[in-house]
């Protein structure tokens, strides 16, 4: 039963990131990422890790996406076809990038087929009769881990943070008088605002 | 749930090969974006499996479980500050060429 949801699961991820790659605009990109975000999380809770599929449904679903969303809301994009009209690649290049990723993955696969499944055989799975009450992702085992022997990069994390919100803050903020402020049709409808901006020093 | 580790190994495989996939094909900043967003989601499913695979009580004690879960949640910090610095770059390339075309961007190619 487990087993038939996880490979039903898989596919709807697979299906859902073929969507992510394939969409032509941007919106309906990141709603097939929701969907692969929230097959993969069902398939961590399936695995036993309680904790993290609700973190990936805490932090990817609730604040990733509603940023990714929010920026296109921002942005407000017209024709998103025109983008990839231009697109940089040729279609040989297309061809082989895809070729390419293609055998680099079939050949992964067979790896992982011949070396891992086969180091496992004949080894029944606990994961369910031992770990079902917990999970295998204990709070308190993480915790003990990530205060003593990774203390260090968790500090490390925090600073990442901080220098995150310092880039971010830098990078759109709207300098004044630089070249490449060009006056946006939304922005010309408010223009009476701006012009004073603009003409004092 | 009785799938061997080789399973959610080759899904990962998968998920990261069209993250890849679409990294290097689309055009779109956005959309470039979520292909990088898929890839760090593979390496965290390949994390977990592995976690997975040695909390299997024949092999305990040759490795550590709970490592797997603490540097998922460390791949999905710095995925948070990835997407939120890619998006304010998006911004920012926006504002100055009025399209999110990667091409637009084109300014250090030789």
């Amino acid at each position: 039963m487990a087993e038939a949801l996880f490979y039903l699961l898989s596919a709807g991820t697979l299906a859902f990131a073929v969507g992510v790659v394939r969409s032509r605009m941007p919106l309906f990109s990141i709603l097939n990422l929701l969907g692969t975000f929230a097959c993969l999380a069902a398939i961590y809770l399936l695995a036993g890790f309680q904790f993290l599929a609700a973190t990936q449904l805490l932090v990817y679903v609730g604040a990733i996406m509603v940023l990714f969303l929010f920026v296109i809301m921002l942005l407000n994009l017209g024709d998103a076809e025109e983008i990839e009209r231009h697109a940089g690649l040729s279609l040989g290049g297309r061809r082989l990038a895809v070729a390419g990723v293609s055998a680099a993955l079939l050949g992964l696969v067979g790896v992982f087929a011949s070396h891992v499944t086969a180091a496992e055989r004949g080894e029944a799975f606990a994961g369910d009769s031992r770990f079902a009450e917990h999970g295998l992702d204990a709070l308190d085992g993480l915790a003990e881990l990530l205060f003593s022997r990774y203390a260090l990069a968790f500090e490390a994390a925090s600073l990442l943070l901080l220098a995150t919100m310092v880039a971010v803050l830098v990078l759109a903020k709207r300098e004044r008088g630089v070249r490449g402020t060009q006056v946006s049709q939304s922005e010309r409808e408010t223009a009476p605002a701006r012009e004073l901006e603009r003409s004092a020093p | 749930m009785n799938v061997p580790t080789g399973h959610l190994l080759a899904l990962a495989a998968l998920l990261f090969g069209l993250g890849v996939l679409g990294f290097l094909v689309r055009r779109n900043v956005i959309i470039v974006l979520a292909s990088l967003e898929l890839m760090l989601n593979a390496t965290n499913l390949s994390l977990l499996a592995a976690s997975r695979h040695w909390s299997q009580p024949a092999l305990a004690g040759q490795g550590d479980p709970r490592q797997g879960p603490i540097l998922f949640l460390f791949v999905i910090l710095v995925a948070a500050a990835e997407a939120a610095v890619g998006l304010a770059l998006v911004i920012a390339l926006y504002r100055l060429k009025r399209t999110i075309a990667l091409d637009a961007a084109g300014e250090l190619k030789g």
